[in-house]
């Protein structure tokens, strides 16, 4: 193709995949957290979803798209709460609780459109804001520093998450909860409140990730906005075997695949594009099959906490 | 206590969902506890949609076209009942089998993914009339009915490439099957009679319903060049919200005049006229017809309408928009042909 | 700091659980500087009555007070803060932390963890005691005598003058039990008060000062341990005497029934936790395996019965390669199979007994007949196994998973011998299993031995492995160190093996 991928082409394939994989990383780190306390939450998407009409309603009617983020962490914690009062204080299993959850976020979301907003209805979301010197970079700063706000979050809360969760006090714990429960409550840590805590602050930024798609993308909002976002999210922890740069790393693969996939697309090359759309799906799943097994999961992934039985 | 909590949830779960997503009976409210045995004269339509009511495309048209259906006949004669977000057919096939079971006369499953399962459920009510689209399989008791979306496709194809600045019409679809691709390549031949050296491209978001994926192909269309963009399904939506956060980038609309969302953007539409469709569903249902044709959406007998936004109609060179008129012209008297891709 | 431990005592403990009365009445007492041994068979009520003391459970009745004044315990946490440490017998540790972060975990009350600071502290604490421990292992890493001294520096570090062991030296070498009893001399010299729960009767002479010794719930004596001796003890925790099992020192070996030729698999890890294992088991003979746990012992037992890949080597059995037999095809070969994990693999938790003890046989006759279940027989069949193996249980429709550890240990013995196996491979069998329940175990074993059956042993407990086996393999990480004749060891030298040392 005659020169098609020039400098311009591709600098759009490299902003386009830092901007989709922003809502698989605010969620998926949300998700690491909750994980690493030994909690998998499911709900995910129906967190999304419920994030995603807070933020465009908040926008809509307050005119802000950042109290639209306020908004949508508020229900993200509330989401969070529910999440844990069922899986972690009545111990239900965690699978079932949350695809309880997503339904409930799903309805609730849709319902809520139809009685308070209804038909088709914009908003003005959040702008890009160049970052003064560094957006001028020749290639560099189109790419990275010429995004919208929630972008530079999500990519500050990668090493920000790395060290909470290995230099804080707090962080230490929620690895603790997540491998052995039954030893870190011997030693005083409690194992209820750090789950409750690692929930709320999961589905918060779940909720995030939803409003990054309402008032960071759309602008809009539709029945099932998040059209499966938040399960890959979940599939991007595994991926990034419960670490931040490798959420960071899987969030970034499937996005430029999928960048790279549309641009390709839509220049026309030849290539069914049935093979185009599944190709992010195709490059995480294959990425996911050779690296090894579930050697790095949180060992007290899924198991609610029991305070030891008759000895 | 933890049983009972569980079960709490999963209750509460289930009303959450089904209110989301469960039936509205619309404007018919005051009539739905009215009998099986109605008198002769009142038509009770029940309508399953893959998705919203108001998704200002293929379901909402329809919505409005059947509104328009009691607005003439009178509310008193027509009933209308709908279920939406149905986009698997085997939660449509539960809905369809109880509407028909409630005695509804005409059930319309208003997408061609539920082909099947009507085959399947029309036998067991033969009384009953069925209609589905797109599509052209019928049986005894059910009519397919079948937008030419090509054509509408050709008009605007057209009008793009005889609009566009940039040389570059970029279409957003949602998967490359069915009305889409009957579309785009009406789009595609419009294009390439419009102007001959304005390149049409076409990429597939891979979802008849995700709005952000299509926003974001928008973007990426934009930024490889298109200035006026088309797309089709729900997720179009998207699109059409992305085009409109630029300046001097334009969408044509299809299924459905959307310009009341975007009057900066929308240039001009292709929009379907469910009301003559089902008025005609019903008058052969009455002489006693209940299924078995092949109904086609043609601009010839006015079900498919060519509208143009007053709004921006300055943005359209007049040369195109005579053009257009004139290829309408030649559609409708047969002289023109928008041929179908073969496959 | 918090005030120090002079004096402890529990009186009047009582503790109810559904259906059993776990602690009746129960007062123990302890001073500053003393190792204190709580003796008992399982369900005696020892590992009850320390949870009681470290806040787990709350007594029914009774009370604790400390340098005489009565406390209320609610939390481990607060049984820390008065000084009180546990080292359960199943560590509690967090395998993926370093032994740093273990130490300090819950301690840190600070934003950023200050780990330089706490690196400092717990070395003090090492140095005082002579622990040597890497501090920036993850646990992981590490053998399960450094985990114990990890559970051990974790406890003094959060000020603990009052330890409570359970069952310390279950999973160690010898040598390393030796070196922590040495290790407990030491801190109880430096003034800290002990307690040791425990059913060994050996590890209770060498290391305590006194013995409290509970049967049934109850306290049934508190003597000074110069004062008393092993068989003394052991007759007060059984509450008969014990003739302890011997094998018969005739010894007339068979032919090799169950052979294994350069045996290669992989553990679960993806490592190869068997790296050319070869062992010869004759008829009538009982081989023991020697090790510390880990070391291979259950790939061992898996390969035999096919549960696990061999990735290279040959294994035979009664003459026919096995190697890549199905687990249905080993059985009818005549294996017998004892697994480790008797709950779950040796039998269906939720099913009845009969249905257990039939488990393997319920396809053919006389159990079944064109595919129909042969009630009756089933039925007299199972109630005279229950009858001749002495399996205490309610009724042949009790669920399996509901009988203690010993009977379920019976009613598998009861399945695998009645099968007349030319072969039985018998994974620690014993563990977790009280003095009785032993007893009857190593008879039946000698019982099989007799019969001409080759028994393979796995054990972790070197008394049980000289008192029945006619030789010993030591394995030790995958591979075997030496295969002896019985009379050529002792317990020093069997120690130094299981440690990979060879002399």
């Amino acid at each position: 193709m005659e020169g098609v991928m020039n400098s311009a082409i591709i600098i759009s394939i490299l902003a386009t995949g830092i901007r989709l994989a922003t809502p698989y990383l605010l969620a998926a780190l949300g998700e690491m957290f909750t994980q690493r306390s030994g909690v998998y939450n499911l709900g995910v998407e129906g967190i999304m979803m419920m994030g995603a009409f807070a933020g465009f309603f908040a926008t809509l009617h307050l005119g802000s798209p950042l109290l639209g983020i306020i908004a949508s962490l508020i229900i993200g914690a509330l989401m969070g709460l529910l999440m844990a009062l069922v899986s972690v204080t009545f111990k239900a299993e965690q699978g079932i609780s949350g695809i309880g959850l997503y339904m409930f976020g799903w309805g609730l979301s849709g319902l809520l459109y139809r009685l308070y907003v209804g038909g088709i209805t914009s908003i003005d979301g959040l702008k890009e804001v160049k970052i003064p010197l560094l957006s001028n970079i020749p290639f560099l700063g189109p790419i990275f520093f010429n995004q919208n706000i929630l972008v530079y979050t999500a990519l500050a809360l990668v090493p920000l998450s790395g060290f909470i969760l290995y230099k804080t006090s707090w962080g230490l714990n929620v690895r603790a909860v997540g491998n052995k429960p039954e030893a870190a409550d011997t030693l005083g840590v409690n194992v209820v409140r750090i789950r409750y805590e690692c929930l709320i602050v999961g589905s918060m930024l779940a909720g995030l990730a939803g409003a990054f798609l309402t008032i960071g993308q759309a602008n809009m909002y539709a029945d099932n906005i998040t059209a499966g976002r938040g399960f890959i999210a979940i599939a991007l922890v595994y991926f990034g075997r419960w670490s931040p740069w490798g959420i960071l790393l899987g969030s970034l693969l499937f996005s430029m695949a999928d960048s790279f996939q549309s641009m390709v697309q839509v220049l026309g090359i030849n290539f069914p594009y049935e093979l185009a759309v599944i190709l992010p799906y195709v490059v995480t799943i294959v990425a996911l099959a050779i690296s090894f097994g579930r050697v790095w999961a949180p060992a007290a992934l899924g198991k609610p906490f029991q305070r030891g039985t008759r000895g | 206590m933890k049983k009972v909590l569980t079960l709490m949830l999963a209750v509460f779960t289930l009303l959450a969902f089904t209110a989301g997503c469960g039936t509205n009976t619309t404007d018919a409210s005051k009539t739905a506890e009215t009998a099986p045995q109605a008198k002769a004269e009142k038509v009770r339509i029940a309508l399953v949609l893959p998705a919203t009511v108001d998704d200002l495309a293929w379901c909402q048209s329809m919505v409005e076209g059947l509104k328009a259906v009691q607005k003439t006949m009178g509310e008193d004669k027509v009933e209308v009942v709908t279920s939406e977000k149905l986009g698997s057919a085997v939660d449509a096939g539960a809905a369809i089998r109880q509407y028909a079971t409630q005695g509804y006369d005409i059930i319309i499953a208003h997408g061609s993914q539920y082909q099947s399962v009507l085959m399947d459920i029309a036998k067991d009510f033969p009384k009953t009339t069925f209609a589905y689209g797109s599509g052209f399989e019928t049986a005894p008791n059910i009519f397919a009915y079948d937008p030419q979306a090509q054509d509408g496709g050709y008009l605007l194809g057209m009008l793009a490439a005889m609009t566009t600045k940039s040389g570059i019409v970029g279409i957003v679809g949602p998967v490359e099957s069915g009305d889409a691709v009957k579309f785009n390549s009406g789009v595609q031949q419009g294009v390439a009679k419009g102007k001959a050296d304005v390149k049409t491209r076409i990429a597939y978001t891979g979802s008849f319903n995700d709005i952000v994926g299509a926003g974001n192909l928008a973007k990426t269309q934009m930024s490889a060049g298109a200035d006026i963009l088309t797309g089709s399904s729900q997720q179009a939506v998207g699109a059409m919200r992305a085009v409109a956060e630029n300046k001097g980038k334009y969408w044509l609309s299809t299924d459905m005049d959307q310009s009341s969302v975007a009057p900066d953007t929308v240039l001009a539409a292709q929009a379907y006229n469910w009301e003559k469709v089902v008025t005609k569903i019903i008058d052969l249902r009455k002489q006693g017809i209940l299924g078995g044709q092949h109904l086609t959406l043609t601009f010839a007998d006015g079900t498919i309408e060519l509208k143009y936004n007053e709004k921006l109609a300055d943005k359209i060179p007049a040369e195109a928009k005579a053009a257009v008129e004139q290829a309408k012209q030649d559609i409708i008297s047969g002289k023109l042909k928008v041929e179908l891709p073969k496959k | 700091m918090v005030e120090k431990i002079q004096h402890l005592e529990m009186h009047g403990i009582t503790k109810r659980f559904p259906g059993v009365l776990s602690n009746n009445n129960v007062n123990i007492h302890l001073d500053a500087g003393e190792v204190l041994a709580i003796l008992g068979e399982n369900g005696a009520g020892k590992t009850t009555l320390m949870n009681i003391l470290y806040g787990l459970y709350q007594p029914d009745a009774g009370n604790i007070s400390l340098n005489g004044k009565k406390v209320k315990i609610n939390s481990p946490s607060e049984a820390i803060q008065l000084g009180i440490g546990m080292v359960h017998q199943h560590f509690m540790l967090v395998p993926t932390l370093t032994v740093c972060e273990n130490v300090i975990l819950g301690l840190s009350k600070t934003f950023l963890v200050d780990l330089k600071t706490a690196k400092k502290q717990v070395q003090e604490i090492t140095d005082k005691y002579g622990l040597a421990i890497n501090l920036d292992a993850y646990v992981w890493q590490l053998s399960v005598g450094e985990q114990q001294r990890v559970e051990i520096v974790k406890a003094l570090y959060r000020g603990a003058n009052l330890l409570i062991l359970d069952e310390p030296t279950a999973v160690l070498t010898p040598q390393e039990s030796n070196e922590l009893i040495l290790l407990l001399k030491n801190m109880s010299n430096q003034g800290n008060s002990i307690i040791l729960i425990s059913h060994k009767l050996n590890e209770v002479m060498a290391i305590s000062d006194r013995v409290t010794v509970l049967r049934d719930g109850e306290v049934c004596a508190d003597v000074n341990t110069l004062e008393t001796s092993q068989e003394a003890l052991a007759r007060l925790m059984v509450g008969r005497d014990m003739a302890p099992c011997r094998r018969d020192s005739e010894f007339f070996p068979g032919k090799p029934i169950l052979e294994l030729q350069d045996v290669f698999a992989k553990g679960d890890m993806g490592t190869d936790a068997l790296a050319g294992v070869s062992l010869t088991i004759r008829e009538g003979e009982i081989l023991g395996i020697a090790g510390v746990s880990g070391n291979g012992q259950k790939e061992l037992a898996e390969v035999i019965g096919g549960l696990r890949k061999v990735s290279k080597g040959k294994i035979v059995l009664n003459g026919k390669e096995s190697t890549k037999m199905a687990p249905a095809r080993i059985i009818e070969q005549g294996l017998g199979y004892i697994p480790e994990d008797r709950l779950h693999v040796g039998t269906i938790p939720s099913f009845s007994i009969w249905e257990n003890l039939i488990l393997k046989d319920h396809h053919q006759p006389p159990f079944a007949k064109r595919s129909l279940l042969q009630n009756r027989v089933i039925m007299s069949h199972s109630s005279s196994l229950v009858e001749k193996y002495g399996i205490k249980t309610p009724s042949l429709e009790t669920p399996t998973g509901r009988l203690s550890g010993g009977n379920i240990q019976r009613v598998i013995l009861a399945r695998e011998i009645t099968r007349n196996p030319v072969a039985l491979v018998a994974a620690y069998p014993t563990r977790g299993v009280d003095i009785g329940a032993t007893e009857y175990l190593h008879s039946k074993l000698l019982e099989a031995r007799r019969n001409g059956i080759g028994v393979l042993l796995i054990s972790e407990d070197l008394e049980e492995l000289t008192s029945i086996c006619d030789r010993i393999a030591v394995l030790y990480e995958g591979k075997i160190m030496k295969v002896m004749p019985v009379e050529e060891t002792d317990e020093r030298l069997l120690g130094l093996l299981m440690a990979g040392i060879v002399e």
